[in-house]
């Protein structure tokens, strides 16, 4: 082998090293760093999609488009009223609770955020969304949307994050099934990449009568994800070796998903502001 | 000795490149993975050293862009199933650890030099065939060290399905990125096809 070679593999095995002793924080950095690089490309990606998409899709009927919008309007006057009625219960709500001195629980803010497109990875299963650290997310704050829990942040940029999926096996939940005392461990499956994967509540007690059908939601005994965010529906119930396991089906659509919330449950005075779009919770 | 350079150059387009390449929805989301592609097509052309710095580049931004955040983490009580929070934040669900790419890569390179003979040769069939086979070795080294990682053997179809449909795009890549290779070491006066003592008709 040449000196210089030799040289190369020693420089090669130092830097190796030097990069599996970096702790959690320079990595997060290195990522964060890496992806804020790539960011103008990854937007630049994403606007160049939507303008295929726009351009191959069939032309929008202006008559249509009008009775669309008046639906809309109906609906948002809708909306408003019950978000008038809504925070005259959480005043009135706030002031039962002083009477009574209640310990209030810590309300949660949202930010809105767009989803910019699904990553493809080797096997993670993640899609980017355009607020990031200087918009006031976190990591592991959770995501949602109106019909349930989609996932939580990762990775984080100035204005730009990565969401994993509910379905790739490193995002995990405390669930508990809905008109049942159970509760267990929801995770998707190993790098089940497909749109619509199952996700598996482990860690259920044996021989439980658990329906077809019913709700799964968040047990909030984490404490990364609020309780009562619904999760999905149980498909099947089956018996394992030392546990029973439901298999679930996500609530979530994943392919088409636009736009998403982030909860920042860090937040430490509690406020009479109600939230502002919450995802569907248990009844 | 401007092809040593400008491979890098080369390398980090490729990363900028990736964003715009989307996935195969019908094959779980495969796609081609071109830094990977390039990085084993230019490890046949570079010498050991060069292919050395080229792996540390690829592997360290590849993790860097593409792995899930590091998991930390809140307390440091371990039981069976974790504390809850811990449970949540992804304790023991354990991500590939930052910079095994890059051991990857390297060993994967250093497989991929054996070859470089034959493509000196000028001869594409086999190290085409050869950076299909790396793409597909990566991918499935990185699904075998989750797999012991989380402690559960799972080899659903889906996962096949995606490793085989990665390895065809990276095959049907390569033999431009192999062209591209020729023109930059011609421009650049970077000997990689050996032509050792053919015999030249310079018409006189």
């Amino acid at each position: 082998m040449k000196k210089l070679n030799i040289l190369a593999l020693l420089i090669f095995v130092a830097g190796l090293v030097a990069v599996f002793t970096f702790d959690t924080a320079t990595t997060r950095q290195i990522q964060s760093r890496v992806m804020s690089l790539l960011s103008p490309f990854i937007h630049s990606s994403a606007a160049m999609e939507q303008a295929a998409e726009t351009a191959v899709a069939p032309q929008v009927n202006p008559v249509e488009l009008k009775r669309e919008n008046d639906e809309q309007r109906v609906q948002l006057e809708r909306l408003r009223i019950i978000q008038q009625k809504y925070n005259q219960i959480i005043e009135e709500n706030a002031k039962l609770r002083q009477i009574i001195e209640f310990k209030q629980s810590a309300p949660f803010k949202m930010t809105a955020a767009k989803v910019i497109r699904r990553s493809s990875s080797t096997w993670w299963n993640s899609l980017i969304i355009d607020k990031g650290s200087l918009d006031g997310i976190g990591t592991d704050s959770p995501v949602i949307t109106s019909v349930g829990l989609v996932g939580k942040t990762s990775t984080l940029a100035p204005h730009m994050a990565k969401v994993i999926l509910l379905t790739d096996e490193m995002c995990r939940v405390s669930a508990k099934i809905e008109g049942t005392l159970e509760q267990g461990i929801l995770a998707g499956e190993r790098a089940a990449l497909e749109v619509r994967p199952e996700l598996h509540l482990r860690f259920l007690n044996r021989n439980s009568n658990i329906n077809a059908g019913a709700g799964v939601y968040s047990s909030g005994e984490g404490g990364v994800f609020p309780a009562d965010l619904l999760l999905g529906r149980v498909k099947r119930f089956e018996n394992r070796e030392i546990s029973g396991e439901a298999v679930i089906e996500p609530a979530v659509d994943f392919s088409t998903l636009d736009y998403v919330f982030v909860i920042e449950m860090q937040v430490a005075e509690p406020t009479l502001e109600p939230a502002s779009t919450p995802a569907r919770t248990k009844p | 000795m401007l092809f040593h350079p400008i491979s890098i150059i080369l390398l980090l387009l490729t990363f900028m490149v990736q964003e715009f390449i989307p996935g195969l929805e019908i094959a779980q989301f495969a796609t081609l993975f071109l830094p990977a592609v390039f990085f084993f097509s230019a490890s046949v052309a570079a010498p050991f050293s060069m292919m050395l710095v080229l792996a540390f580049m690829t592997g360290f931004i590849w993790d860097a862009r593409h792995l899930p955040g590091v998991v930390e983490s809140l307390s440091g009580a371990e039981d069976v199933f974790g504390t809850g929070a811990d449970l949540e934040l992804g304790a023991g669900t354990h991500p590939l650890p930052f910079g095994l790419s890059i051991v990857l890569f390297g060993m994967l390179g250093r497989l991929l030099q054996g070859i470089r003979p034959l493509f000196k040769r000028g001869r594409l069939e086999l190290p085409v065939l050869m950076v299909g086979l790396a793409t597909f070795v990566w991918l499935l080294s990185q699904y075998l060290i989750i797999t012991f990682l989380r402690g559960s053997l799972q080899f659903p179809a889906g996962v096949w399905s995606k490793m085989i449909t990665d390895s065809l795009l990276a095959m049907l890549a390569a033999p431009l990125i192999f062209l591209l290779l020729y023109s930059l070491a011609r421009l650049s006066s970077y000997e990689i096809k050996y032509e050792g003592l053919r015999y030249r008709f310079d018409g006189r």
